[in-house]
């Protein structure tokens, strides 16, 4: 039966009204609420960014990062394949290795099979010294303040420094497959870094210091603290006469290290100049390296 | 009257309707212009960034070259662009790789490492 009843007709209209007036609140604090929760994930994910970006690198980052410079330095230069030689740098590189006070990372030597007079260390440890150098060197204790110059650089975390002072570079190391190898990721940091060594070199504060940390894992390991220098006026002789080396372009002057290097050792009374520079056992192994004599 | 009443409740219908309307997008253009704000004051930032230069701002100093035009040159012809940019776009084989892997797994046995040392007069890990 139809209502005719202007009263009840007016309340359901009113009922409707409300429902409508109900829904239309709903629909836009659902909006408003929708928006709230994404802007407090969107400053969530930031702050979490902000945190990383602050945060130092960890061992395993380190080491993915240090892999992949590894493996473009082989990739360019390829390893030199003598066992005999490859063991020997071990044997040495792993005395003064010892020695450092930075063992979370490991050290792992390799030699590359280049002419040039060079040196390398990737974040993780990864150390690498040229058939070049190795002709250079006239005895294990050259080799030995070489290798632990680059120790120095691994210890002293001079190239994680940088990584970590580049806030946007450090933060976009928690995105997805970023530290896969061959990742976009991997491959800019890659390039920057081996830009930085390479083309650039490091802070000279920093060679300073891979010097020092250099001399005293020598001196400790029983090899006199004097191999580096020696070994630096030798390739400062030899890049004069077109020897090829980044070292003499990107690094300090030969002449300053080499004076700080002697400082170090008068200031610490290293009275170690009568320890053996074991010639002999070098030359053994450097008979077997292929190329010229620089 | 029956269609006063009628008239006016659809003209209030319609009224809410209409309100419940125009509140949505007005809501939502208040929440998107601080976004918008926002936006605009990242790209400043990044702009900002970029003329200060981070890490990878020495790449382009040194090669003058954005990473794509590197990656051109890498296959072109390296004419002009630095040692440590050219290594840096090598491509790593999986046989590059494992050589790594075999360099991180390379271990000289203890008793090898105390004689190498013994016999030069070295000592032993701190």
């Amino acid at each position: 039966m139809k209502s005719t009843n202007p009263l009840r007709r007016w309340l359901s209209v009113v009922e409707i009204l409300a429902v409508l007036a109900v829904l239309g609140a709903g629909t836009v604090a659902r909006a408003q609420f929708g928006d709230l929760l994404r802007r407090t994930k969107e400053k969530t994910d930031k702050a979490q960014k902000i945190q990383k970006a602050l945060s130092p690198m960890t061992v395993e980052e380190e080491r993915d990062v240090g892999r992949e410079v590894a493996a473009k330095l082989v990739a360019h230069f390829h390893l030199y394949k003598n066992d005999g030689l490859t063991r020997y740098v071990n044997l040495v590189g792993g005395t003064v290795a010892a020695q450092s006070e930075r063992q979370d990372s490991g050290y792992h030597f390799a030699v590359l099979d280049s002419d040039t007079i060079n040196a390398f260390s990737a974040p993780g440890g990864y150390i690498f010294i040229t058939r070049g150098a190795l002709h250079l060197c006239e005895d294990e204790s050259e080799l030995a303040g070489v290798l632990a110059h680059e120790v120095g650089h691994v210890a002293g975390k001079h190239v994680i420094h940088i990584v970590e002072h580049d806030k946007v570079l450090r933060a976009g190391m928690d995105e997805a497959n970023a530290r896969m190898p061959g990742s976009e990721y991997m491959k800019k940091m890659t390039q920057g870094i081996l830009v930085k060594i390479i083309d650039q070199g490091l802070a000279p504060g920093d060679e300073f210091d891979a010097d020092q940390r250099g001399m005293k894992y020598a001196h400790a390991a029983g090899y006199p603290a004097d191999g580096l220098p020696r070994f630096l006026t030798r390739l400062d002789q030899a890049t004069e006469q077109g020897g090829q080396s980044f070292w003499t372009r990107t690094h300090p002057p030969v002449k300053d290290r080499n004076q700080k290097m002697q400082q170090s050792i008068s200031a610490q009374h290293w009275e170690d100049a009568d320890r053996p520079k074991l010639a002999n056992r070098f030359a053994i192994v450097a008979k077997t390296l292929k190329g010229k004599k620089s | 009257m029956k269609n006063a009443f009628r008239l006016i409740a659809w003209g209030v219908v319609g009224t809410v309707l209409v309100a419940a309307g125009l509140c949505i997008p007005c809501a939502q253009a208040q929440t998107q212009q601080p976004d918008q704000q926002q936006d605009q004051q990242k790209s400043d930032q990044n702009q900002k960034k970029k003329k200060k230069g981070g890490f990878f701002s020495g790449l382009k100093a040194v090669t003058g070259q954005s990473s794509e035009q590197q990656e051109v040159t890498a296959t072109a012809g390296t004419k002009g662009v630095g040692e440590g940019a050219q290594i840096g776009n090598a491509t790593p084989s999986s046989a590059d790789r494992q050589a790594v892997s075999a360099m991180e797994s390379y271990s000289i046995p203890p008793p090898d490492l105390k004689k190498f040392q013994e016999d030069g007069r070295l000592k032993p890990a701190k």
